[in-house]
């Protein structure tokens, strides 16, 4: 009889650390600059290390981080404070509304001039201190991968996200022509932003970039699920070791690749699996945000140009025509 | 500050004990402990939806997701909400006029008089039960405009008669009586006043955008909380959509998108539909592509901008101020004011016919 | 070609779920087994059916075919094979297909003595496909409740669906799926560039090893998840994004027939502070 609970049982699976190992925390290896802005005594945490690593820290300062924090909390606290004044410094209040909260960018009317503090000026500087502290973070990644003799591959990827935040938020906003283009900052306001932009240029599920963002986003999470399940598939043969893997086969990316290669003919490699992964996820805020940089600056309805390309579905139509009562009046409002 | 700290103490407790179960103990405890918290997170998510079944209408071609859902349990209490009142009885004409009949009748001078009396009994039933015929006449002297109300009331006749026979191309014969918006109320229950504009809000910070809080206007969306001033009263570009695929010169911006889509989830919450009872949403603009609904929504905006402009701004000055708004204004029409969550008002039902009166044409 | 020089003795016969040694073989690169065979099978039958629908239509433009569910209408009944009984077929053949294929990743995992960590991923994936043209509609009552198929019109009955629900980001399912997707090509990026970046390099250093990777992260966000873990999370992250999918369509309409906006209403009338 085929025993299905040692082929389906889930402490067959490996989805936690059921064994806890303690031992000396790792500092890490000591960094071409030294170690002396490395902060925090690693400590370890139980329940993270039931499904990775258990130590925590220590973390990595130094001035351009600490630049970037503090610009970070500055936008945070300009967000917050304007919030908190929209509900009249009311605490509850604050919490019951804030899913609904805005700092909003200035009326469309000031075009790209510096509107006042409570009408946009706000906005423009919690925009300027988030992006100083993007900006900073990203030399930070960059920095904390040369230290360690790596490639920069994380913080090229982190770039190609920067830009599509830029594009959201400043690029477009200053071919527009007008701050009032931009992004609210808000939970619900930048959901009601988006929705509303489709609305105003025609619908962006016809805008193709748009579409082959969504594949790189759906594409991403079919690499992950696969690569993912692959890796704690073969993880009873030490699979998660992947430099090692890398460069000297074992048996454990002998067996991933065969699972792929049995299933559809092709397999990547302990390699280019991940190469896969990071141009997947990199082209789906690059392509995103060219999509959202032609809106409005080149096209203006994208369901008409996909209609001009030849792309649009004509559905039979299921009532008699319906003529638009402002043209039967002459008047188009 | 205690509606504050308490459910954080809730959750925090909730917290700790549920990740002490969790830690704390062998397995089989464990997975009771994460069992139980998922079994009640499913039943609190579950406890704010509603249940099956439901129904829905098939509004477009086939596939195309164009439908109206419904859900009967939440329907039948709108329906009962919903209902006209018995019409009062017919009574044989008098065979003169009100106008011999009474002193200083401006409006329906031409009418029997018997009929104008059953008229005004039914204005008392519409709009004031309670009070009766003293909402609008001194009891002393009926004939008297001593009351604000009664200056309104003859406006609000002139309205009902314009909307019935000016308007048809949104109420269609259905038409309206008071009974339509007042429901037995004084004011009806949603009439809007004019919020002070954006970037009047006071001191440093940004306050005042009309957006960014839970505006039943719009939905209980963030996207304007009063979109009826651009657009039910001035005549502001509803239409923000690019008209060609290049960029051409609609100046239109995504911050005006937003009000425009404010204004349109009011109308589908003022009239318990969603876009798809007017458009096929692949493309707002296109008339082709929707449904015959928007026609006459398109004239109920032009309606109502008419009515706003022509029978209650010219009232403004006959309201006390206790019946004025905060900048001083008069109370206006949206579409929530006739419809009141139904596609129709009533479910287009409708007792026109049993008060003539108010289907005939203004006298100039 | 067929055979790489290492894989003659991963090829051993057994595993299978279903019919012993029946299909047990490959053919070039791709093993066949019983499941195999369904999936072709299907996979085939679903295919012409496809181009049948597309031959009947009004147009061979890749982008503009579309073969739609029934009307409403005909509620849960069969639909003639032009007004939407293609569409069913093809349901029936895709649902087929993609069960078979998730079954032949099994036995494959099998014969490699693996885990089922991909099939139990796709499961999820498949999961949601059945939830979107099986569930919704049963609990709706009309197979004209689920998406046609063809390129742009699916995306067309995604956009009426969510404007059926005025706002359909206030969905708080969406939220969480839409999290899920994003958190999944986040963590993504972050793995794929750790790895790429230990294994290239720059100048001539030597290659690095995992635990560069976690101190690099550490050094960074305080936290190195590592490289067993990043697998479990990211597989985790995958699997809700699909699932979480699944629960925001099949609440809109069978539980919830309203603007997700309004469905807030329970948040802003909490009776401590309404």
């Amino acid at each position: 009889m085929f025993d299905y609970r040692a082929a389906f049982g889930i402490e067959y699976q490996n989805l936690f650390n059921r064994t806890h190992v303690e031992g000396p925390l790792d500092i890490g290896p000591v960094l071409k600059s030294g170690n002396e802005f490395r902060r925090g005594r690693p400590w370890t945490s139980v329940l993270l290390g039931f499904i990775g690593s258990a130590q925590v820290g220590p973390f990595y300062l130094g001035a351009v981080g600490l630049a970037s924090i503090v610009c970070g909390f500055i936008a945070f606290e300009i967000i917050g404070l304007n919030m908190l004044a929209s509900v009249n410094w009311d605490p509850v209040q604050f919490i019951r509304q804030l899913p609904w909260l805005a700092l909003e960018p200035p009326a469309p009317a000031y075009g790209l001039h510096i509107p006042p503090l409570a009408e946009g000026g706000w906005w423009l500087m919690a925009g300027f201190f988030l992006t100083a502290a993007i900006f900073l973070w990203w030399v930070r990644v960059y920095q904390r991968a040369r230290a360690l003799g790596m490639g920069t591959h994380v913080a090229w990827a982190f770039a190609s996200a920067i830009f599509l935040y830029l594009v959201d938020g400043f690029i477009r906003p200053l071919l527009m022509g007008s701050w009032g283009e931009g992004v609210p900052f808000g939970i619900f306001p930048h959901l009601d932003w988006t929705a509303a932009l489709s609305v105003r240029y025609g619908n962006l599920y016809y805008d193709p970039f748009h579409m082959l963002s969504i594949v790189f986003l759906y594409g991403s999470t079919l690499l992950f699920a696969m690569h993912g399940g692959t890796i704690l598939a073969v993880s009873r043969y030490w699979g998660e070791r992947e430099i090692e893997l890398t460069t000297d086969r074992g048996t454990a990316a002998e067996r991933a690749g065969l699972f792929w290669r049995w299933i559809m003919g092709f397999n990547a490699s302990y390699e280019s699996i991940h190469r896969w992964a990071w141009w997947f996820a990199v082209l789906c805020t690059l392509t995103g945000g060219i999509g959202i940089l032609l809106t409005g600056t080149v096209v203006d309805n994208w369901y008409l140009w996909g209609v001009k390309h030849g792309i649009a579905p004509m559905y039979p139509h299921v009532y008699p025509y319906i003529a638009d009562p402002g043209h039967l009046r002459g008047v188009l409002q | 500050m205690r509606a504050l700290t308490a459910p954080l103490e809730l959750v925090a407790l909730a917290l700790r004990y549920s990740l002490a179960g969790i830690v704390a103990h062998p397995w089989r405890t464990r997975a009771w402990v994460v069992g139980l918290i998922a079994i009640a997170l499913v039943f609190a998510f579950g406890s704010t939806l509603e249940r099956l079944p439901v129904t829905s209408v098939q509004l477009g071609y086939r596939g195309t997701a164009m439908e109206a859902e419904y859900n009967p349990r939440l329907l039948k209490p709108e329906i009962e909400a919903n209902r006209l009142l018995p019409a009062l009885p017919a009574v044989p004409d008098a065979g003169i006029p009100s106008s011999k009949a009474y002193k200083n009748i401006k409006v329906l001078q031409t009418a029997d008089a018997n009929q104008f009396l059953r008229q005004m009994g039914a204005f008392a039933n519409w709009i004031n039960p309670a009070a009766g015929c003293a909402y609008c006449h001194s009891l002393n002297n009926m004939a008297s405009d001593s009351l604000y109300t009664k200056t309104v009331t003859r406006r609000m006749i002139q309205m009902t008669r314009e909307i019935n026979t000016n308007w048809k191309a949104h109420v269609g014969g259905v038409g309206v009586t008071c009974y339509t918006c007042h429901r037995g109320n004084s004011i009806p229950q949603n009439v809007w006043f004019t919020e002070p504009p954006p970037g009047a809000g006071h001191g440093l910070a940004e306050t005042g955008t009309g957006q960014g809080s839970p505006d039943k206007a719009s939905g209980l969306t963030t996207l304007a909380s009063d979109p009826f001033t651009p657009f039910l009263l001035n005549a502001m570009p509803i239409r923000v959509t690019g008209v060609s695929d290049l960029n051409i010169g609609n100046n239109a911006s995504t911050k005006q998108a937003e009000w425009t889509y404010g204004l349109m989830m009011h109308f589908a919450t003022s009239l318990g539909v969603a876009c798809t009872y007017c458009h096929n949403t692949n493309n707002f603009a296109s008339w082709d592509q929707g449904t015959p609904n928007r026609v006459p929504a398109w004239y109920g905006i032009r309606m109502v901008r008419d009515l706003n402009r022509n029978y209650m701004l010219p009232l403004t000055n006959v309201f006390p101020a206790g019946r004025k708004g905060p900048m001083g204004d008069v109370a206006k029409i949206n579409c929530a004011t006739c419809h009141q969550g139904a596609y129709k008002p009533f479910y287009g039902a409708s007792d026109l016919a049993a008060y003539p009166l108010l289907a005939q044409r203004n006298t100039p | 070609m067929a055979m790489l020089n290492f894989e003659y003795k991963y090829r051993v016969r057994g595993g299978t779920l279903v019919g012993g040694d029946l299909f047990d073989f490959w053919v070039g690169p791709f093993y066949v087994g019983f499941f195999g065979v369904t999936t072709a099978f299907f996979s085939l039958v679903g295919t012409l059916l496809i181009i049948w629908g597309a031959a009947i239509g009004p147009t061979w433009n890749v982008w503009r075919i579309n073969i739609a569910p029934p009307d409403l209408s005909y509620g849960l009944g069969f639909a003639p094979l032009r007004e939407g009984g293609l569409w069913q077929w093809i349901t029936f053949c895709a649902l087929g297909a993609f069960c078979s294929w998730a079954l032949r990743m099994v036995e494959i995992a099998r014969k490699l003595g693996m885990g089922l960590h991909v099939p139990i991923a796709f499961s999820g994936a498949i999961l949601a496909y059945f939830t979107l043209e099986v569930i919704r509609p049963v609990l709706m009552g009309g197979w004209g409740h689920g998406f046609p198929y063809g390129i742009l019109s699916h995306l067309d009955w995604v956009s009426n669906v969510g404007y059926q629900h005025l706002q359909f980001h206030y969905n708080p399912a969406h939220m969480i799926a839409v999290t899920f997707f994003f958190t999944t090509t986040f963590i993504l990026a972050m793995h794929g560039g750790a790895v790429l970046s230990s294994l290239n390099p720059p100048g001539d250093e030597p290659v690095k090893t995992s635990a560069h990777e976690d101190s690099f992260f550490r050094d960074l966000i305080v936290y190195s998840i590592g490289p067993l873990g990043i697998h479990r999370l990211g597989w985790f992250c995958a699997i809700n994004a699909g699932v979480w999918s699944a629960i925001c369509i099949v609440i809109s309409g069978p539980l919830w027939t309203r603007g997700w906006p309004e469905w807030w209403n329970w948040w802003l009338n909490l009776p401590f502070w309404r």
